[in-house]
């Protein structure tokens, strides 16, 4: 750090005696530091360590074969004075954190790997679990813990004097990502070490080469899991007999991870208590229902109850077949497969407690179970296999890395996922999955209704439900702080900018930003009336699921948002008795807005509905212009249609007025009706014209003739609509949604033949003309 | 066992040969064996195939360990349709060969474009300094 290239750098060259000061203090300084010339660097020296037990790996064949004394004493001297440390370490050793992790487990048992295996696979250091599995068993067999490499390169541990005779089980829990939540994955109950009482895997001891300083441990007494207070693993309650957890399913050849059932034999059977759940692994979350294991078990004990040795390679339990249905091959030896097929036949005895499950869910299994019990007996008959599947079944067969992904540890991601479905609202939450399946149920509903066989089973993923729970966050606070500390987190979170809205004066803007504001202020009234038409429209929902005392309150409730609705539209200001059109044709000129207003109207009064419909029929020219490239107007037909079958004549009568532009009175004709021409150049205009004019003709029919002054004024109008229509170039006429029947009649009382042909031939009105 | 119905879920892909495309662009072929909640996957004797044109090439590349946040897609091998495939598979220096090639020429066109729009006076920002989001 002092070095200077040469004397004349260094800014103390005066000073010879600083600068030899500053050089000794240099040497203290590097001597004192440890890590890098000191012991630190030495000890640690994994790659040192790793040598030596490349050197070990390649003694070991020579050992296992002689299964002496010497050898091992030989190997070590090898490893120096680490064995004696090593031995006291692994005496005392607790559950490590490393040693629980079946990742590191299987990376560390490749270790003594030495022998390249035969066989198809590729045997590389990394396609160790082949490997691993023939290093458990021997190493079990014979008593023997396993050293970890890890273990080996940490640094030396203080000696563990009091923790002696304290119980492995009793140690705080693994390091490794506990969740408070969703619990740990699947820990073991039992320390990799433990020897087993009996010899479980007898194939593999000639197999197996038995690193080195195994053979130096002290046996260990025999471990048995210790209840954990109230609390269980999976394996422990797995070997419980008629646990609900029962039928650890397909083990892997020789699990470096002991399937529970291997286990529960190794250790002779521990105390369990029976019955009891591992809070960790299920209960925590309130309401949760059943595992999914639950259901799973009975399959489960069709296959592996009485499956005490590992069979061949790459068994798979039927119930990991592809959902192609496909099932698995059932690879046992000849032995156990009439004791399975004992067991296979009490299967459909066996109902398993598939309640909770979707129904399409719960189906599904039952069919596949169905499948697989058809294949299983054919199977076992030597039957017939889809030939399209053999080759599947025949990878899977000869596939010895399967189910490296234990039954637990899939059971447990999907207990993740499913925890993320839980909603306390499903129908806000998962809006689109709810109405995809109740449109599936109906379907099949009336399907069956129609007569057909067996009613299936409607599945349904049916996910757990939490009350929803109020929490009032309280935001942390520190003790003894002056003033308050605000930590901000995802429940409190911070806020980042202080927008302020300032509201400019009209001389700053220009009218572009007028417009713009205008425009923006209007998105915004439709978003929010949007938002009252969905919790409107939702009323009915809500209503049949309410209770008797809450429905008037959301009657109520319903009325006001409609009325709000309605004011919205219309933009009522103070002040003003009638409110201007502007507001209501700003939103209408939004795409959104016409979309709306259709949506909307069937919840309005009659009045307030033709008060909608008034103003439109008024503005018709401008909004068609404003819709020319949305083309939004004719979802309005049909609202529009319908309220008019409810609205009087005299509205009819003036609606027709408002909508032709015409004239007050029939004395003044006028030059020219670009109102009109506007219209009847729309599809919507003239599609609704016409609707209209049904109407009309429909109230005059129907009506009696009691009010004379109605009728005038109907008919004034016509003719008046009549001249109009007639002097309508044809051409540029529109193409209307639908046209009424009666028109034809209607047109017949008040225009004579020739013009009534000039007006069926321009509106198309006749079908044949078409 | 259909675990969740309604649901994507990998649990049965488990064991089964998948291709999975990456974020960079890679093509993996392996094993799925083991996932977690967040969709990381550890793929068995993993293969990277590049293709180029008609051809592909495999290099073996043991176990992979994918973080979820970097799959784009996967999809199960039909193992009986595996080969069943127009494309010809060749060494691994062939198709390394032929994938430089293919960078090249494709650098070099897109060197020229730039160039094009240079003189036009235009600029395209590049796919590459903007991030990937």
């Amino acid at each position: 750090m002092f070095r200077y290239e040469s004397l004349e750098d260094c800014p103390l060259d005066e000073d010879e005696d600083a600068f030899q000061g500053l050089g000794e203090e240099d040497e203290e300084i590097d001597q004192f530091n440890d890590d890098t010339f000191g012991s630190g660097a030495v000890d640690d020296d994994w790659q040192e360590a790793h040598e030596r037990l490349a050197e070990l790996e390649e003694k070991l064949p020579v050992a296992v074969n002689e299964q002496t004394g010497n050898g091992e004493r030989d190997e070590m001297d090898l490893l120096g004075d680490h064995e004696e440390n090593l031995a006291e370490r692994l005496s005392k050793m607790v559950i490590e954190n490393e040693l629980e992790d079946p990742a590191i487990m299987r990376a560390v048992q490749t270790r003594p790997v030495l022998q390249p295996q035969p066989g198809s696979l590729n045997s590389s250091i990394w396609d160790g679990s082949e490997v691993l599995r023939r290093i458990r068993g021997p190493l079990l067999a014979q008593e023997m813990p396993t050293v970890s490499v890890l273990e080996y390169a940490l640094p030396q541990r203080p000696p563990q004097g009091p923790e002696d005779d304290r119980d492995l089980s009793e140690r705080a829990l693994p390091r490794r990502s506990t969740s408070p939540i969703i619990g740990s994955p699947p820990v073991r109950a039992v320390p990799i070490g433990t020897p087993p009482k009996q010899m479980a895997v007898p194939s593999f001891t000639q197999q197996i080469l038995c690193p080195k300083p195994v053979h130096v441990r002290p046996p260990m007494p025999p471990r048995y899991p210790a209840p954990y207070g109230e609390r269980m693993s999976p394996n422990q309650l797995c070997s419980v007999p008629n646990s609900s957890l029962l039928g650890h399913p397909f083990p892997p050849s020789v699990p470096p991870v002991l399937s529970p059932l291997q286990r529960a034999q190794l250790l002779g059977g521990a105390q369990l208590q029976p019955g009891r759940m591992s809070p960790s692994q299920f209960a925590r979350v309130p309401g949760f229902v059943g595992s999914p294991l639950a259901a799973m078990n009975p399959k489960l004990l069709q296959g592996r109850v009485g499956q005490m040795l590992p069979p061949a390679p790459g068994f798979r339990a039927f119930f990991s077949a592809p959902p192609s249905a496909t099932p698995p091959p059932q690879q046992h030896p000849p032995g156990p497969g009439p004791h399975l097929q004992n067991l296979r036949s009490q299967a459909p005895m066996f109902r398993p407690d598939t309640t909770h499950l979707h129904p399409q869910h719960r189906r599904l299994l039952h069919q596949r179970q169905q499948q697989n019990r058809n294949q299983h007996r054919n199977l076992n008959g030597a039957g017939d296999r889809g030939s399209h599947r053999s080759s599947h079944q025949d990878h899977l067969r000869k596939d010895p890395y399967a189910n490296l992904m234990l039954q637990r540890e899939k059971d447990w991601v999907s207990k993740i996922q499913m925890m993320q479905l839980q909603s306390t609202d499903p129908y806000l939450d998962d809006f689109y999955y709810q109405n995809y399946f109740e449109k599936l149920e109906k379907l099949s509903a009336a399907e069956e209704i129609q007569g057909d066989g067996p009613k299936k089973e409607r599945t349904k993923l049916i996910t757990p439900q939490v009350a929803k729970l109020e929490h009032a966050y309280k935001p942390v606070q520190f003790e003894g702080s002056l003033g308050k500390l605000t930590v901000s987190s995802v429940n409190n979170p911070r806020k980042m900018i202080d927008a302020v809205v300032t509201s400019r004066s009209e001389d700053d803007e220009t009218k572009e930003k007028q417009v713009r504001d205008k425009r923006r202020k209007t998105l915004v009234i439709i978003e929010k009336t949007y938002s009252l038409l969905l919790d409107v429209e939702d009323y009915e929902r809500r209503y049949l699921l309410s209770l008797e005392e809450e429905r008037p309150a959301l009657m109520d409730e319903r009325k006001h948002k409609i009325c709000s609705m309605y004011d919205n539209l219309r933009g009522k200001l103070p002040g003003q008795e009638r409110p201007g059109d502007d507001h209501f044709v700003q939103i209408m000129c939004i795409r959104k807005g016409k979309r709306m207003v259709a949506r909307i109207l069937p919840f309005l009064s009659t009045e307030q509905a033709a008060d909608i419909l008034m103003t439109t029929a008024r503005n018709l020219p401008f909004l068609i212009k404003k819709d020319a490239q949305d083309e939004v107007l004719p979802c309005l037909l049909s609202p529009f249609s319908l309220l008019l079958y409810h609205l009087p004549s005299v509205t009819i009568t003036s609606l027709l007025q408002q909508l032709m532009n015409l004239p007050q009175s029939a004395a003044t004709p006028a030059p020219s009706n670009p109102h009109l021409t506007a219209v009847l150049q729309n599809k919507f205009g003239l599609s609704l014209l016409l609707v209209l004019l049904s109407r009309g003709e429909d109230l005059q029919s129907s009506e009696p003739a009691t009010e004379p002054t109605r009728n005038n004024q109907w008919t004034e109008v016509m003719f008046m609509a009549t001249r109009e229509l007639l002097r309508i170039p044809q051409a540029a006429l529109a193409k209307p949604i639908s046209i009424p029947t009666n028109l034809v009649s209607l047109f017949s009382r008040y225009v004579d033949q020739q013009k009534l042909n000039l007006l069926e031939t321009k509106l198309q009105l006749v079908q044949g003309i078409r | 066992m259909n675990y969740m119905p309604g649901t994507a879920s990998l649990i049965e892909d488990i064991d089964k040969k998948h291709l999975v495309l990456l974020r960079d662009g890679r093509t993996l072929i392996g094993f799925l064996r083991s996932i977690d909640q967040f969709a990381n996957l550890v793929l068995h004797q993993t293969v990277e195939r590049i293709h180029v044109g008609k051809k592909y090439g495999d290099i073996p590349r043991g176990i992979f360990v994918v973080r979820g946040e970097n799959v784009v897609l996967l999809g199960e091998i039909n193992l009986e349709k595996e080969s069943d495939t127009p494309l010809q598979q060749v060494s691994i220096e062939e198709i390394l060969e032929e994938q430089r090639v293919e960078q090249q020429t494709k650098l070099e066109a897109e060197k020229l474009k730039v160039q094009a729009l240079k003189d036009r006076g235009l600029s395209i920002p590049r796919a590459d300094t903007l991030d990937e989001y």
